[in-house]
């Protein structure tokens, strides 16, 4: 072995090995890519595939889920690791019944181990993830949605229930626009089906008088 | 011949046709659109296999809702050339428009107040204020629907102009205004045109063009009145449609009417079994 390879095994083992000693990354060559695959793996002179959320944090745009409440189990490379009663037999929709209500998983029959991998499940935010926001597109939503960029991935899959209070905080555009549409609608039918109701039921007596059809 | 003319013209050719294309679309959308909803359900899978699966049901709506915004816009660029442009824009009032004006408000308290029993009904022009509200009914739930389904087309083209969250807004305002317009027609629209006890069984003036002038003279007799008025009350008479077209509008009529209903009866019945959320 030359020198030059030695410094070069040593410097590499000093400075690259460590930060990611604790995360044990998976040997899979998905796994083990840099992340900053956007530079790379895509087609040159596509600009879109560059960009990331079009619009910044406009007035609109700063409506969309905000910064969610990240629990510290989701940047472990376990993300189970010291849950009680946990294993591997377990059935994911044992804890995760929410997760099921959606159209990825009811319409489409996915299954939560085609995007969230094999197992351990590895907190969304671990370096390695998959599901990593960084290369969630790519490795994740392109399996399906050919050409997905991280702002097509920023749907939400598990979308939180759009009348609950709790949405206008975590999701405010979602909140505001399906009550705002609900309320549309069933304004609508609160007034019109009395009122047709009653309309019927005019012409209905005027016609039994013997009157006129419309009651005049 | 004279004594035959009892019918009084109402709707063009073009009126009508916009009517039908608007129908059959309709409900090709609402067929694919419901099949598509209440998957889940044995109801909503025998629906979308009728159009071969979950896959097809989808491209089909994805195509009919195309061929509507198409509709959407040649209607307006037929509006644009039916507008009197010299007289614009006093052109847009009067009892000929569809433009909402304050004969209409009056109307509708008028309206109210004789299904209360208190005043006459109010006699009305050409148009009646809940006619305009059907047509103007359709141009804002098109442009909801129509926009967000626009957005869903092609999710991932979408999410290059927006963020991709905003798809999840879309499908639900999308979901939320096609569930408005089909209970609307469903029941409103079937039961003031259709099952009125004046109406019933079938008001076929929209298939036909003409409606009935005794009848005209009791529901618009403000339009009959203004007609004779200027003399042109002759010139807008027509002969009954023969009878094998009143058949062919009746049959056509309620089977859609038909469908429909059978599409509302069996949501409201699979509504339980949804179990997005």
């Amino acid at each position: 072995m030359s020198i030059g390879r030695m410094i070069f095994s040593l410097l590499w083992a000093l400075l690259v090995v460590p930060p990611a000693i604790g995360q044990a990354a998976d040997a899979s060559g998905e796994m083990a890519g840099t992340g900053y695959f956007r530079d790379q793996d895509t087609v040159p002179g596509s600009l879109r595939f560059y960009s990331q959320l079009p619009g910044g944090e406009g007035k609109l745009w700063g409506m969309g889920p905000g910064k969610p409440k990240i629990r510290r189990s989701s940047f472990k490379q376990d993300a189970h690791e010291g849950v009680a009663n946990f294993g591997p037999e377990v059935r994911c929709k044992k804890c995760h019944i929410p997760q099921t209500k959606d159209l990825h998983y009811l319409r489409m029959g996915i299954t939560c181990i085609q995007c969230h991998r094999s197992q351990p499940v590895a907190g969304v935010y671990h370096y390695y993830s998959p599901l990593n926001p960084i290369r969630r597109h790519a490795y994740v939503c392109a399996k399906c949605h050919e050409g997905a960029t991280p702002s097509f991935a920023s749907y939400m899959v598990h979308e939180p229930n759009p009348i609950a209070s709790a949405t206008r905080n975590s999701f405010p555009l979602l909140y505001y626009a399906v009550w705002i549409m609900l309320i549309l609608a069933v304004g609508v039918f609160l007034f019109f089906l009395p009122y047709t109701a009653l309309w019927w039921i005019r012409e209905f007596f005027a016609k039994l008088k013997g009157r006129s059809s419309h009651g005049r | 011949m004279a004594d035959e003319r009892t019918r009084l013209k109402r709707f063009t050719p073009v009126h009508r046709l916009w009517h039908l294309g608007l129908i059959l679309n309709f409900m090709i959308l609402s067929v694919t659109g419901i099949a598509w909803m209440f998957f889940e359900t044995p109801w909503g899978r025998g629906l979308a296999n009728l159009f071969g699966g979950y896959s097809n049901t989808l491209q089909i709506h994805r195509i009919a809702g195309l061929v509507l915004l198409a509709g959407l816009a040649l209607h307006l660029i037929y509006l644009l050339t039916r507008i009197d442009w010299k007289d614009f824009p006093r052109s847009l009032l009067g009892p000929e428009t569809l433009v909402f004006q304050l004969v209409d408000v009056k109307g509708f308290i008028g309206h109210l107040g004789w299904v209360f029993g208190i005043n006459k009904l109010p006699r009305f022009d050409r148009w009646s204020w809940w006619e305009k509200f059907d047509y103007w009914a359709v141009w804002w739930g098109l442009m909801i629907v129509g926009i967000t389904g626009l957005m869903l087309y092609d999710p991932v083209l979408t999410s290059d102009y927006m963020p991709g969250w905003m798809l999840n807004v879309a499908l639900w305002v999308h979901r939320i205004e096609a569930v408005l317009a089909m209970g609307h027609i469903f029941t409103i629209h079937f039961t003031v045109e259709h099952w009125r006890p004046s109406s019933f069984p079938f008001n076929a003036a929209m298939f036909d063009g003409t409606m009935d002038l005794e009848e005209a003279k009791h529901e618009h007799p403000e339009w009959v009145a203004r007609l004779d008025k200027e003399g042109r009350l002759g010139e807008a008479l027509a002969t009954p449609p023969p009878v094998p077209l009143r058949i062919l509008y009746f049959v056509f009529g309620y089977s859609i009417i038909t469908l429909g209903v059978f599409l509302l009866v069996f949501a409201i019945a699979n509504a339980a079994l949804l179990t997005l959320f």
